[in-house]
């Protein structure tokens, strides 16, 4: 009961900010100028994409020379690209370097170990199956975070979804509310809520085992697992237990993509961190 | 009279400019991705020579596919202009060996997946995306493909993978090297990169 007022504090408080941050113009700055290489305030960085758009107007003040000349040879459309550029603060980044570290250690001794075992005894049919059960189970973050962000259709969508496929799905093992009502599922979480109502990340965090996050999405996430019923099961090494099989399972479809990742990448921690900004912004906005 | 229709209708069609014909950019991709699924598929390439040989005929399309200096350029952004001629070409060849490395592995792997051609938007005067879907067992992903105009083509100059796009993931990384760094040792970094790969 403790542990739900302490959530439910942090949520109040990170409402407020929000709030904050939508009446307050000088508080939203102090939030949006906070990047890792462009050190500009937001609203000189938006006079300079006009600049670009009108190359021609004279009399604009500018920030030194230098890079008057590199906007001059980049073109409009170019000037557009670099505005959509997300990035996060990561003022703690010894920690989460040292924690990225353990969790790529974690995934090759571990995790993929463990999941290419699984997937090599398990057929993917079933695996499958798994993770349907799974994803049925976890319908009430996705239900309340709809309700939330007052998205009535995607909550009533979630909601049929669960008696469907809870019956003729067979307990959520086949999604057939996909394959015969032609209803997807929408992902949705308490960060992306706080997202929706202009929250920001606050900064990057890297959690042990549980991978890169924020300031933002830790609350949401400690939010989500009051929402997800394994939590609720007794002993906690079960509730672990189960957690860390559905882990298993679901890592056993992606075996591979963390290697090309870390392949393709000049340096794997900016590129993963970049990654996870640009596709948090992506879920929120949807 | 007949006649006079049909050529009148000709020579409206000629004279409008081709990008006017909606549909090109999302054919464009789709030409070349369906290029790249009959290499995939060919049943003559089998085993790993087989596989040497899909390899080097997924280069030569994404050659014509990919516009590899808009890329470059628009993934260094402002920092583009830190480096001199030679090194700009220099690093679009790193990029492009880099990348090249790291995707067409991972799509000779791949086998079987539906992909659906959704719909193009428009980004600007001379930009579109063009949106589709991988379909898998396990999930629908979604591809964006980001083209630009080059005469009468149109070039993939960005892909943005479940809103991850890939110029905006590297221009970050290449930003954190270029604050510190010289543009020098950014082209050493690269060149190690490759020739380790």
């Amino acid at each position: 009961m403790k542990k739900i007022l302490y959530f439910v504090i942090a949520c109040i408080f990170l409402l407020a900010h929000g709030v904050l941050a939508q009446y307050s113009s000088a508080y939203a700055e102090a939030n949006t100028s906070v990047t890792s290489g462009d050190q500009k305030p937001a609203q000189q960085r938006e006079m300079e994409s006009s600049v670009a758009v009108q190359p021609k107007s004279e009399g604009v003040s500018t920030t030194g020379h230098q890079q008057t000349e590199a906007r001059e040879a980049v073109s409009e459309e170019e000037q557009i690209a670099e505005n959509d550029v997300v990035t996060i603060a990561d003022p703690i980044k010894p920690w989460n370097t040292a924690m990225y570290h353990v969790n790529d250690k974690f995934y090759f001794w571990l995790l993929k170990p463990a999941s290419q075992g699984y997937s090599t005894v398990v057929p993917e049919d079933i695996r499958l199956s798994v993770s349907n059960f799974f994803k049925n189970l976890t319908t009430p973050i996705r239900f309340v975070s709809s309700l939330l962000q007052l998205k009535v259709k995607k909550a009533g969508n979630e909601l049929v979804r669960f008696v469907y496929n809870s019956t003729a799905g067979i307990g959520g093992l086949a999604d057939v509310a996909k394959t015969d009502l032609d209803i997807k599922r929408h992902e949705e979480d308490l960060g992306q809520t706080f997202g929706h109502y202009g929250i920001g990340h606050g900064f990057y965090i890297v959690w042990p085992i549980l991978g890169p996050s924020s300031l933002r999405d830790t609350v949401g996430m400690v939010g989500d697992w009051f929402l997800d019923p394994v939590y609720y099961v007794n002993p906690l090494e079960a509730s672990l237990g189960i957690s860390a099989y559905d882990r298993v399972n679901e890592t056993s479809f992606y075996i591979g993509d963390y290697e090309d990742l870390k392949k393709a990448a000049i340096d794997p921690y900016v590129s993963i961190r970049d990654a996870y900004t640009q596709n948090r912004k992506k879920k929120v906005e949807e | 009279m007949k006649k006079s229709l049909s050529s009148f209708i000709l020579v409206l069609f000629l004279s409008l400019p081709l990008s006017s014909f909606a549909g090109a950019p999302l054919d464009s991709v789709k030409g070349n991705v369906d290029k790249v699924l009959d290499v995939l598929r060919d049943p003559a390439l089998k085993g790993e020579s087989g596989k040497k040989t899909k390899k080097a005929k997924i280069r030569t399309i994404s050659d014509k596919m990919f516009d590899y200096n808009e890329l470059s350029r628009r993934t260094l952004g402002q920092n583009w202009t830190k480096l001199n001629a030679e090194q700009q070409k220099e690093f679009t060849e790193l990029y492009k060996s880099i990348l090249e490395d790291a995707y067409v592995d991972k799509i000779v792997t791949y086998t079987d997946e539906k992909i659906l051609y959704n719909k193009e938007n428009p980004l600007t005067e001379k930009t579109v995306e063009v949106q589709t879907t991988i379909v898998t067992k396990k999930a629908d992903i979604p591809i964006f493909y980001r083209v630009i105009q080059k005469g009468p083509e149109w070039r993939v100059y960005d892909v943005v993978i479940e809103g991850v796009s890939l110029i905006n993931n590297y221009r970050t990384q290449f930003r954190e090297i270029l604050t510190n760094k010289t543009p020098e040792a950014l082209l050493e970094t690269l060149r190690k990169k490759v020739g380790k790969a």
